[in-house]
């Protein structure tokens, strides 16, 4: 048995205590003073140094727990978690991040561990690493092939969103199991997926201004790389906002001086006497 | 922040890297619309950098990587190419590309790929 020291939440307080890890489960101390057996777990997320847990009680019921600690503590508790919780799990080779915000990550390579599926993500865990891709923000799922010791193994390409970032995984592992991955994660994300009568709303314009938000650009730049009106660019906005495919996160002001305001200037930029 | 030369056969994507390029402080100092183009700027320009597309008409970005580092041993140059292509970076990178930008990009990873460049 590990003790391992945490803060837990309950009722938007935190408490500072301790986690017994078991081979069996957890033993919440303080404020809950519960066991957790690692088979009625069936989610965990992770937000910086907090993981939230679900487990079932013994009415089916899901309740939900809030553990913050030092990052060491968490890849201990993560770990024991991921490897024994109600999950579908399968050792796999993965490489993540493989390509961030469209950078190839020079330094990447296959790691040996496994992929377990949860009820809002996937984590991969290696011996050195854990990382979860939550089912909400993968972005695009391909099944495909990469080179490996110089033969083309198939591979399920996974892009998701980390922090704006768009990062690129890759999990690789028998074929059977590999299309049982894939079909599982379509499915997940298939409200993701554009229909044919949404790609019909979309033409090469308004496509260069998805692709150029997703680099990055300001609605400034984005009107003059493409030589278009502010007008015209918000009709685009507008066909973008109705397929979900853009979210408004800020609405500029364009103004104009008042007379006290030009007064102001004016008195500004006379020279002095 | 560097002198950077562009080449690209897409004018959408010129004018893309050219807009995320300056916003982080480079000049541009030149573009080109293929990789034989590309070589003879690279000639003429000197640039601290070069981001080069691997899918180009007449002259590959492969090709026009090889012609640049036989010029210049030292040449700076990052590949740039669609997703599904990653194939060719191990070639790239035996050819002595320094890194990889995989098309579509984000503005500040590419800055920050190329500063890390323009400082090794």
């Amino acid at each position: 048995m590990t003790e391992v020291p945490v803060k837990i939440e309950k009722d938007g307080a935190w408490v500072t205590s301790k986690i017994d890890v078991t081979e069996s489960g957890l033993t919440l101390r303080e404020p809950y003073n519960k066991d957790i057996p690692y088979r009625s777990i069936v989610d965990l997320r992770q937000h910086k140094t907090v993981l939230l847990l679900t487990a079932t009680g013994e009415s089916k019921t899901e309740n939900h727990y809030k553990i913050a600690s030092v990052e060491k503590v968490l890849v201990v508790l993560k770990k024991r978690i991921i490897m024994s919780c109600n999950a579908y799990r399968l050792m796999a080779h993965f490489m993540s991040p493989a390509i961030r915000g469209g950078v190839l990550v020079t330094d990447a390579k296959w790691e040996k561990g496994a992929v377990a599926v949860l009820k809002t993500g996937i984590w991969f865990v290696s011996q050195d690493k854990q990382v979860c891709v939550p089912l909400d923000e993968v972005t695009s799922l391909e099944l495909t092939k990469r080179e490996l010791q110089k033969k083309k193994l198939d591979v399920v390409k996974i892009d998701f969103l980390d922090e704006n970032e768009v990062v690129t995984s890759f999990v690789l592992c028998p074929l059977s199991t590999l299309q049982v991955l894939y079909s599982f994660l379509k499915d997940a994300t298939k409200d993701k997926d554009m229909k044919g009568a949404e790609l019909d709303q979309l033409d090469a314009q308004s496509a260069q201004v998805a692709m150029l938000v997703y680099s990055g650009m300001d609605t400034h730049a984005i009107e003059n790389m493409l030589n278009i009106s502010q007008t015209e660019l918000d009709a685009i906005y507008e066909t973008l906002l109705k397929l979900k495919l853009v979210e408004v996160v800020m609405i500029r002001k364009e103004v104009q001086l008042t007379p006290k305001g030009v007064r102001y200037i004016t008195e500004a930029l006379r020279p002095p006497a | 922040m560097g002198r950077i030369l562009i080449v690209d056969d897409t004018l959408f994507m010129r004018t893309l890297l050219k807009n995320i390029l300056s916003s982080g402080g480079h000049e541009i100092v030149g573009e080109a619309e293929d990789g034989d183009v590309g070589v003879e700027k690279y000639k003429e320009l000197q640039p601290d950098l070069v981001t080069m597309d691997v899918v180009m008409p007449k002259m590959n970005g492969i090709e026009a990587l090889k012609a640049i580092k036989s010029l210049d041993a030292n040449a700076k140059v990052i590949m740039c190419t669609a997703v599904g292509q990653e194939q060719m970076v191990k070639l790239a990178i035996k050819s002595g590309a320094r890194g990889y930008i995989v098309k579509p990009f984000q503005a500040p990873k590419v800055l920050e790929e190329i500063g890390n460049v323009l400082g090794a």
